[in-house]
């Protein structure tokens, strides 16, 4: 068996003559939590998508997305609903737009656990009140006979966890599970999937832009730029010496209160320019046009390196500085 | 660069673009109709309700009378060309009229919250009624004509009209911008006009394509009755009536009125949802 | 859900009664002198004012309208000038065509559209899709009369199959007024089809790319369940409200076929009763026709509270 929840390998994600995500390769082990950031229209989303296979009509992919002993690139509709929900699972965005209005929560949760476990209707019910009562839900059973509109975006994050929780999948993937629920909510919900991953061991890709997200949660992050993954490591390593100029500008642009200056005067550093657009995306480094170190050679696409700490820069920070 | 990335550049294929052959298609019918309708303003081959039984049915394509003639020898070229006239008079007539109050009465309901209710519900009302028994009343009590059908598809056209404009024009009125306005001490007027307006004209214009089509159809299905458009002026719907009452379904004199209709509908219809595309690319975007 | 259907009723009782007023003035304010019509030209200004006493109608006009509508609610549908039929009787012999014709046609044309138009949702970029979706949009484009007309033709003229027009009625030939009814159903229930598939086929295609489905996907439904399971069940809610628009124009749609195919139904009845200026009569059925399609609407606007939770049991 893999030791490996899912390995992606030059995944290339395309609309006619609309490239979004460039070859993007990289492997998630079971138990591991493996954080994926950057600017939206950066590719993250429909790097997900596609490896659920539920991009929209007109995508096309390329490459390869091993999971469960197959690349399901090419896998059927029919397959690959076999494992959507048993083994690999995902956590949408906007909790409030996710959940089938006209079923009632309960109908929503059981029918996975009867599709997929073939467990009879009362052994589904009791295992979702499980299920909700691990999620920190008060009173499952009155949850369970609601409909979504009747719960708080946070309940409803919630049940969406307990629903990809529900088969014991070995991938976890959650996009921005937390945007767009109150602060104080997003804790509950991180701690939730982080606990997951510990009783389970599966592996969890979390997408997000949010920093300090991933830092709190992940062991490994890769970061994404124009549709290809600039740089990769460990998160200790990538967060606090950080090699590709843009790595070090999305730290730098982040808020703390260390550089808050609360008297006024400073501003938030910030990246000059923003993402070329999928039509103009140029055939060399994408971040060349909004990078202070780029030169003739950055033309040229780079590569990741083979260090530890993997960079896709021809002028990394070090050295950058070491010539400035 | 990856193999993978060279080798699917290399065979990307450039979108089809969105087509614009409804619009085209659409937009050519409409007009030619309106030119058919415009000419015979002015010129058509012979009077339409001149007739003379030594040339009764002649058929088609007979010299000086393209489309023959019908059972009283009446050129059926001229009275096709009228009807048409008819036809895009009333269901424009019809569908600005509709269109103005509905505007009106729906931008009223949008800024004004007092009068939202009452306006909405009112329109409700219209909008339950079976308009055809209502338009067959009318007919028959002040008269048939121009004006009666025109004014009876008014009634039930509009409040289509003052539903879409409030709800787009409420859409609008959310935006942040329009707060904006609001504190910068712009009045109600002076946002609707030039902000509201810009705005909702692109739904307006379809709706209007839309129930111009309703109205030629309506227009038709009540001279058929024969409560609708009578002579001495000439329908489309009318004509059928005519041929339906004179001389049986089996005629081909019932054929071009109704093909006439057909055409004309057809082409109302692409071009209003040509124009929906046009303006709003949302609804066919290839990136959703 | 109780609040909610005490508002439609509410809307419901509001609706017939702002209807029956705008009847009244219409048929009333409009029509002229109903004596002097009923008397013919060369009555004399007397007789004319006789009679008018003698039917009530010098009474003030709301006097006229709070007894009519009285004796409406009543049951009491007021009768001829000159027959002395009663309304009610005649509006009843008249709904063994029109009902059967109009809700025939109504249910025609959803057992064909909500198929079709799903058919042509799922299949919407191939060209299959495509040509389902060209259909309609030339259906929408057939006047009823004239669809009519061409299927009297090949099903009646040259297939010989059925009649093209007349009534056998229920009691002398049960087989033969099915017959009789058979075409002007299917012209009926194919023209507003066209309009009905069209729709189905945009809810559908705007349910497909809301976000639960999306997550029923995710969860392990194939394409096909999801469409069936999730999109067909929140495609219905704004279907209904469609059909509720269906109503009015399967009334207009009945009045016109009736004409074609020569029925003795409603409509002829209206039109022979307003050229006869026989107004109470005309009120009447005018104003059952109303209540007929506003029961429809009813319906179907609690049928809606029921399918859309969000209505049926609020916060």
């Amino acid at each position: 068996m893999d030791n490996f929840a899912l390995k992606v390998e030059d995944l290339v994600v395309y609309l006619d003559d609309l490239i979004a995500v460039r070859g993007v390769s990289f492997v998630i082990n079971k138990g591991e939590r493996w954080g994926l950031v950057g600017e939206s229209g950066a590719g993250k989303s429909l790097t997900a998508l596609a490896i659920m296979g539920l991009l929209q009509d007109g995508w096309k992919t390329s490459g390869a997305v091993l999971h469960d002993g197959m690349n399901l690139l090419q896998a059927s509709d029919k397959t690959l609903s076999a494992r959507r929900g048993r083994t690999m699972s995902m956590v949408f965005q906007d909790p409030t737009t996710a959940l089938n209005p006209v079923a009632k929560v309960g109908k929503q949760i059981t029918w996975i656990l009867r599709h997929h476990m073939h467990v009879t209707q009362k052994d589904a019910y009791e295992q979702s009140l499980v299920l909700l009562n691990k999620m920190n839900l008060p009173r499952p059973e009155s949850i369970m006979d609601s409909y979504p509109h009747q719960l708080s975006g946070g309940q409803r994050q919630r049940i969406m966890i307990a629903m990809a929780l529900a088969c014991y999948p070995e991938l976890i993937i959650a996009d921005e599970p937390t945007t767009a629920l109150d602060v104080t909510v997003q804790k509950q919900v991180l701690r939730l999937l982080d606990a997951a991953v510990t009783e389970r061991n599966c592996g969890l890709l979390l997408i997000t832009h949010d920093l300090p997200v991933i830092a709190a949660m992940c062991e490994n992050v890769a970061v994404m730029y124009g549709g290809r993954i600039v740089e990769t490591g460990k998160i200790s390593d990538v967060f606090t010496n950080p090699r590709h100029p843009y790595t070090k500008g999305l730290l730098a642009s982040q808020p703390t209160l260390d550089n808050i200056d609360l008297d006024g005067g400073t501003r938030l550093p910030s990246i000059r320019g923003s993402v070329p657009p999928l039509y103009a995306m140029p055939d060399g480094c994408a971040f060349a046009e909004r990078c202070d170190f780029a030169t003739q050679k950055c033309k040229e696409l780079p590569e990741l390196d083979n260090q530890i700490q993997q960079v896709a820069c021809w002028n990394p920070v070090a050295e950058a500085r070491k010539g400035a | 660069m990856s193999e993978k990335l060279q080798s699917v550049k290399n065979s990307l294929k450039r979108p089809r673009k969105k087509s614009r052959l409804p619009l085209i298609v659409g937009a050519s019918i409409t007009l030619v109709m309106v030119i058919i309708g415009v000419i015979s303003m002015f010129w058509i081959p012979q009077d339409v309700n001149v007739s003379d039984p030594s040339i009764r049915m002649l058929p088609i394509g007979t010299p000086h009378h393209l489309f023959g003639t019908d059972f009283l020898g009446r050129d059926v070229t001229s009275m096709l060309m009228t009807g048409v006239r008819t036809s895009v008079i009333i269901g424009a007539s019809a569908a600005f009229l509709s269109l103005f109050i509905g505007t009106l009465f729906g931008m009223l309901a949008a800024s004004i919250s007092k009068l939202d209710e009452p306006i909405m519900r009112t329109a409700d009302i219209f909008m339950a009624m079976p308009g055809i028994i209502f338009a067959l009343v009318l007919a028959s009590t002040i008269g048939a004509g121009y004006v009666t059908t025109i004014f009876a598809l008014t009634s039930f056209f509009t409040p289509a009209f003052v539903r879409v404009t409030r709800a787009s024009s409420m859409r609008v009125l959310s935006e942040d911008y329009i707060s904006v306005a609001r504190l910068y001490g712009r009045s109600r007027l002076f946002i609707t006009i030039r902000h509201v307006l810009p705005n909702v004209s692109s739904i307006l214009i379809v709706q209007f394509t839309i129930y111009f089509a309703a109205g030629v159809l309506s227009e038709a299905g009540l001279s058929f009755l024969g409560v609708g458009i009578n002579r001495p002026s000439v329908s489309l719907g009318m004509m059928l009536h005519e041929a339906v009452e004179q001389i049986g379904i089996t005629d081909p004199l019932g054929v071009w009125p109704g093909l006439g209709i057909v055409i004309l509908v057809i082409g109302l219809n692409l071009l209003g949802d040509g124009l929906r595309d046009y303006f709003d690319p949302r609804f066919s975007q290839r990136v959703r | 859900m109780g609040r909610f259907i005490l508002r439609r009723l509410a809307f419901f009782a509001i609706t017939l009664l702002t209807t029956s007023v705008l009847i009244f003035t219409l048929i009333r304010a409009a029509g002229g002198n109903v004596a002097a019509i009923l008397l013919g030209k060369n009555s004399s200004a007397e007789e004319i004012h006789k009679l008018s006493t003698e039917l009530g109608l010098e009474r003030p006009l709301p006097v006229q309208y709070f007894e009519w509508m009285g004796n409406f609610l009543h049951g009491n549908l007021g009768q001829a000038f000159r027959s002395k039929q009663l309304a009610s009787h005649l509006i009843w012999s008249q709904a063994p065509v029109s009902v059967p014709l109009s809700l025939g046609g109504l249910i025609l044309a959803i057992i064909i559209a909500i198929p079709l138009g799903t058919f042509a949702a799922k299949n919407f970029n191939r060209p299959s899709g495509a040509f389902v979706a060209v259909l309609s949009q030339i259906g929408i484009a057939v006047p009823v009369f004239w669809a009519g007309l061409l299927l009297s033709l090949v099903f009646g003229v040259h297939l010989h199959l059925l009649p093209t027009g007349g009534w056998v009625p229920w009691s002398e030939n049960f087989v033969g007024a099915l017959r009789s009814l058979a075409l002007p159903v299917f012209t009926l229930g194919i023209v507003m089809a066209s309009t009905l598939t069209r729709y189905t086929r945009t809810a559908i295609l705007d349910v497909m790319n809301e976000d639960f489905v999306r997550t029923a996907r995710a969860s392990g439904m194939s394409r096909r369940v999801a469409l069936i399971k999730v999109g067909l069940r929140n495609a219905s809610l704004p279907l209904v409200t469609v059909l509720g628009l269906l109503a009015a124009e399967m009334v207009g749609g009945t009045v016109i076929i009736e004409k074609v195919y020569s029925l003795p139904g409603i409509s002829r009845m209206i039109l022979d009763n307003v050229t006869a200026r026989e107004v109470v009569v005309v009120q009447s059925t005018v104003m059952v026709i109303v209540v007929y399609v506003m029961t429809i609407n009813l319906i179907i606007d609690l049928a809606y509270g029921l399918l859309d939770p969000r209505i049926r049991v609020g916060k």
